[in-house]
């Protein structure tokens, strides 16, 4: 929008105040205003060349319906309109579409998200800011026009500012010509895009606030000024006692398979051949969604796959190309869906293909396994221990700890096994069912830090004393343990479960799932199993 | 898009315009209550309040009969608006009656005044409008929004009602039908008690008022001929019994006038530019589009995965589980894969950020509050539609797997 291209004509203030009185290079003046842009109406409108219908339809394909609704709806130039919701999931376009559309109109909007304005306060200051064609920047301190924090403050100003804003279209529409020009305005009316409503439900005033932000239009009762809700949730999730002011509502469905189609196939270099490739993957991977943005990250690897075998990438493919092709990508699909959501980092794409060379010659291994070495993310071996050990803690119960982690020996393989009866069949199931709905248990600091000492004192056993040197500077490494345990909290491994009744001390959680643990102990070749407490 | 039609643009313009403004509305629609009136006249202190579900245009009437009576009595009368909204804190609300005041009689208002500044000096100020036989109307929007909290302000301003020197008139406007029971006793006591019901209007009433909204003005700039013509068209689509049908479902659902208003706005939309008459068809596919089952358009979204997802909690559902979470959800998932070996079988995360988009859409939730100490498998979550929008979700679903139908059903 215009706003960057004026940011990087201002020049930083890092100057000291004696070198900036050189009226030749382009040294900001202190005690002046910033005279190297002058905000004027233009700001208000998208800042690029505008675009025409047929442009904006063929941007978009898909979406012929929805750009046509909202075109009716806004309607011809000055002509008022009701509030409009539009609502639709998530990564359908609302709000590409809704500033393109304002694009291809130029008429002037003020566009501010719910996500990044995330308290009242922000919000209105962020639309005060933009009518009164305020710039934050050094020279007033980065604060906004007015200070405003309640709505009834937000009432008065607004009007003021619209009315300014509306003096100053009526004088522009007066002296315009009818030729497209980059930073043209037209017409008089002004509109307000609130984007991610539905991020206000969850704020603290949000009760007085909705019913304040649906009703904008009621309270200021000015035609010329249109407001548009984008949400992407439904409106029935929008409760209140007394009900709101019923806005116009417009509803984005999701891509189907063909418009999926369409949008992959924009600018692509080889038609035919992604056309072929669309052949063989829409279908499957549109049954388990139906995203442009999630399918993208997943066709874009795979689409590389699909290429290996061919030698030039401009060749059009005929029928036993296609069928070759197919046959080289045919054992990728299945475990591509199970790996739909996961998008792989660089360096992870380099040995996925070392992986590559590896396995084909070795014997095969589903895809799953192949990742068994690499965890995905780097962490010392003292925090893997720590891992493992709460991972245990969590699992395992308390009374357990004495008999399984007693050095002298492995007490599990002596157990008898006697033959099952089915009541303890049943309480085996319950027990398992009530793993599965409780979740991992909570365990306290202290037995954490002592599961961890047999552990670590174990590994340097199996190893030799290539291990983790416990006796030597052991306080020097329990703070450091200590430190660990921070930095797992705060990446979620561990959390905070509430404190126990009787001591009043925090318990921990683990929020490991088993796969992972198992990757973990087995990177630093510790017997997970060994330690587990089959029910 | 083909030829422009400038009459037929500048016809959607004005009533685009029409609908949006509901005083136009009123006007040809209004009963004025003549107690307003007297209380001016007579001079006398009067409260009132009028009630009625939201949107059937109780502040578009009062608009009105305030613009008459600044008509009438231009200089007798000062009117101060507030808004529940906006002004429901008391500190806040005297500040804005100061505000309007000082504005109203070109007074130097101080923003630093305090609340007890405020409030002496709005007592003051009826003391004097009532000496000079000047009348305050105050307006309060959304009455019930004032009665929450210690009603400082409605106590104060009845209350200074009551003493003779002062003229004043308090209107409250609300949706709720039992504003009035919120009201302390000791502020009821000083109310008057009268209420205005706002009725939905008859369907004579409503006939009119279409037939009103929707002509064209003849003698306007508008072309005499195209305007006629319009107006004949409408008429004739008025006339018709399909028409007569329309208006009366969208009555049955929702009898405000506001709610037909949205529903003209919708047609003159799809009013065709071209042309430049507004057809039958207009009106029904207006009428499409505003009834809409979110819910239902919400499944018709979903993906096959998240649908299997959904069969399986309701499944749980239908076994009396109490509560289940997303482990268990995964755990009904393999025993339906096993045993009737489905081809949509898929690894854990995959279901589980299925799981979350659902959780997005707002078909499913958390059923515990507090709960950032679980991670996501193992908080317990419940539906948010019901079977039978499931079921007619899935029947509307094109290429649903029969056996999520078959599920389903038993």
């Amino acid at each position: 929008m215009a706003r960057e291209k004026e940011e990087s004509m201002q020049v930083s203030r890092r100057a000291t105040r004696s070198s900036t009185f050189s009226a030749n290079n382009n040294g900001i003046e202190l005690g002046k205003p910033n005279d190297s842009y002058i905000p004027t109406l233009g700001d208000l409108v998208f800042g690029q060349e505008p675009i025409s219908l047929d442009d904006l339809l063929s941007r978009f394909p898909g979406r012929r319906v929805q750009i046509l609704e909202l075109l009716r709806l806004l309607g011809t130039l000055n002509s008022s309109m009701p509030p409009l919701f539009v609502y639709g999931s998530a990564s359908t376009g609302k709000t590409s579409i809704i500033i393109q559309v304002f694009r291809h109109l130029s008429r002037p909007f003020v566009y501010t998200s719910c996500l990044s304005c995330y308290s009242p306060r922000i919000l209105f200051e962020s639309i005060l800011n933009q009518l009164l064609l305020h710039k934050k920047n050094a020279f007033n301190g980065y604060s906004s026009a007015k200070r405003c924090e309640k709505p009834s403050d937000f009432v008065i100003f607004v009007r003021e500012a619209l009315i300014n804003v509306i003096d100053s279209l009526k004088e522009n529409a007066e002296k315009t010509s009818t030729s497209k020009l980059k930073g043209q305005v037209n017409g008089k009316m002004i509109y307000l895009i609130f984007d991610n409503f539905e991020l206000v439900r969850e704020w603290d005033k949000s009760s007085s606030i909705l019913p304040f932000l649906f009703g904008l239009s009621d309270i200021l009762k000015m035609p010329e000024v249109g407001m548009i809700f984008i949400s992407s949730t439904s409106p029935d999730t929008y409760h209140s006692n007394t009900g709101y002011v019923a806005p116009i509502h417009v509803y984005f469905p999701e891509c189907t398979e063909d418009d999926l189609r369409q949008i992959f196939m924009r600018n692509q270099a080889n038609q035919k051949l992604y056309s072929s490739f669309l052949d063989i993957v829409l279908r499957p991977f549109c049954r388990i969604t139906k995203r442009v943005d999630e399918l993208s990250t997943a066709f874009s690897l795979l689409f590389k796959r699909y290429c290996e075998p061919l030698s030039d990438l401009g060749v059009l493919p005929n029928g036993e190309m296609k069928r070759r092709l197919f046959s080289h990508l045919q054992p990728h699909i299945a475990p591509s869906l199970n790996e739909i959501f996961r998008v792989a980092s660089q360096p992870c794409l380099e040995c996925g293909v070392n992986q590559e060379t590896r396995r084909k010659g070795g014997a095969r291994k589903s895809v799953g396994s192949g990742d068994l070495d690499d965890i995905g993310f780097h962490m010392s071996t003292s925090a893997k221990y720590l891992l493992v050990s709460a991972f245990l803690a969590s699992r395992n119960p308390a009374t357990l700890d004495a008999s399984l982690f007693d050095t002298t020996g492995v007490s599990d393989s002596r157990k008898r096994k006697r033959k099952a009866s089915e009541k303890s069949l049943e309480q085996k199931e319950a027990a398992e069912q009530e793993l599965l709905m409780k979740g991992p248990g909570t365990f306290s600091l202290e037995r954490l830090l002592a599961i961890f000492q047999c552990i670590t004192s174990v590994g340097e056993e199996e190893e030799g004393n290539d291990g983790l040197r416990v006796d030597e500077g052991s306080n020097a490494l329990m703070s450091d343990i200590l430190l660990q345990l921070t930095s797992l909290c705060n990446s979620n491994f561990i959390v905070k479960g509430g404190s126990c009744p009787l001591e009043g001390s925090t318990r921990y959680r683990s929020t490991l799932s088993e796969d992972l643990a198992i990757k973990v102990a087995r990177s630093i070749k510790f017997p997970l199993s060994k330690y587990l407490y089959r029910r | 898009m083909g030829k422009e039609n400038p009459a037929a643009e500048k016809a959607s313009n004005l009533l685009r315009s029409r609908l949006c403004d509901p005083n136009f509305v009123v006007k040809h629609l209004s009963d004025s209550p003549d107690s307003n009136y007297s209380s001016v006249t007579e001079a006398c202190n009067n409260s009132i309040l009028l009630l009625g579900p939201r949107g059937s245009g109780k502040i578009a009437v009062l608009e009105l009969i305030l613009t008459d009576l600044l008509l009438e009595y231009p200089d007798t009368i000062s009117v101060i608006k507030l808004n529940g909204l906006l002004h429901s804190d008391d500190c806040c609300a005297f500040k804005e009656i100061a505000r309007q005041l000082c504005m109203e009689h070109q007074l130097l208002f101080s923003k630093m005044a305090s609340f007890d500044d405020n409030s002496q000096f709005m007592i003051e100020m009826l003391r004097e409008c009532g000496l000079a036989h000047k009348t305050i109307i105050f307006v309060l929007d959304e009455f019930d929004l004032f009665a929450q909290g210690k009603q400082r302000l409605l106590y104060s301003l009845l209350d200074a009602m009551q003493s003779v020197t002062s003229q004043a008139v308090v209107i409250g406007v609300s949706c709720r039908l039992d504003a009035d029971q919120l009201l302390e006793k000791r502020v009821r006591s000083r109310f008057s008690h009268r209420k205005l019901l706002f009725l939905p209007p008859s369907k004579e009433d409503m006939q009119r008022l279409l037939e009103h909204i929707l002509s064209l003005p003849v003698d306007s700039s508008l072309p005499h001929a195209y305007a006629v013509e319009f107006n004949k068209k409408i008429k004739n689509i008025l006339a018709d019994g399909r028409f007569k049908e329309i208006v009366n479902t969208l009555v049955n659902l929702d009898s405000t006038v506001n709610h037909l208003l949205r529903f003209l706005f919708l047609a003159v939309s799809y009013m065709d530019l071209e042309s430049g008459f507004l057809s039958f068809e207009n009106f029904k596919t207006a009428l499409s589009n505003s009834h809409r089952q979110p819910k239902l358009e919400c499944i018709k979204d979903c993906s096959i995965l998240e649908l299997y997802i959904l069969v399986c909690m309701k499944r749980l559902e239908v076994k009396e589980q109490n509560s289940y979470n997303f482990n268990s959800v995964m755990k009904e998932y393999k025993s339906i894969h096993d045993s009737f070996q489905t081809s949509d079988y898929y690894s854990r995360n995959v279901c589980l950020r299925a799981f979350e988009h659902l959780l997005q859409r707002e078909l499913i939730c958390f059923t515990d509050n507090r709960g950032y100490s679980q991670s996501v498998e193992f908080r317990p979550v419940k539906l948010l539609i019901s079977s039978i929008e499931l079921h007619q979700g899935l029947k509307s679903y094109c290429s649903c797997p029969v056996i999520l139908l078959k599920l389903v059903e038993r």
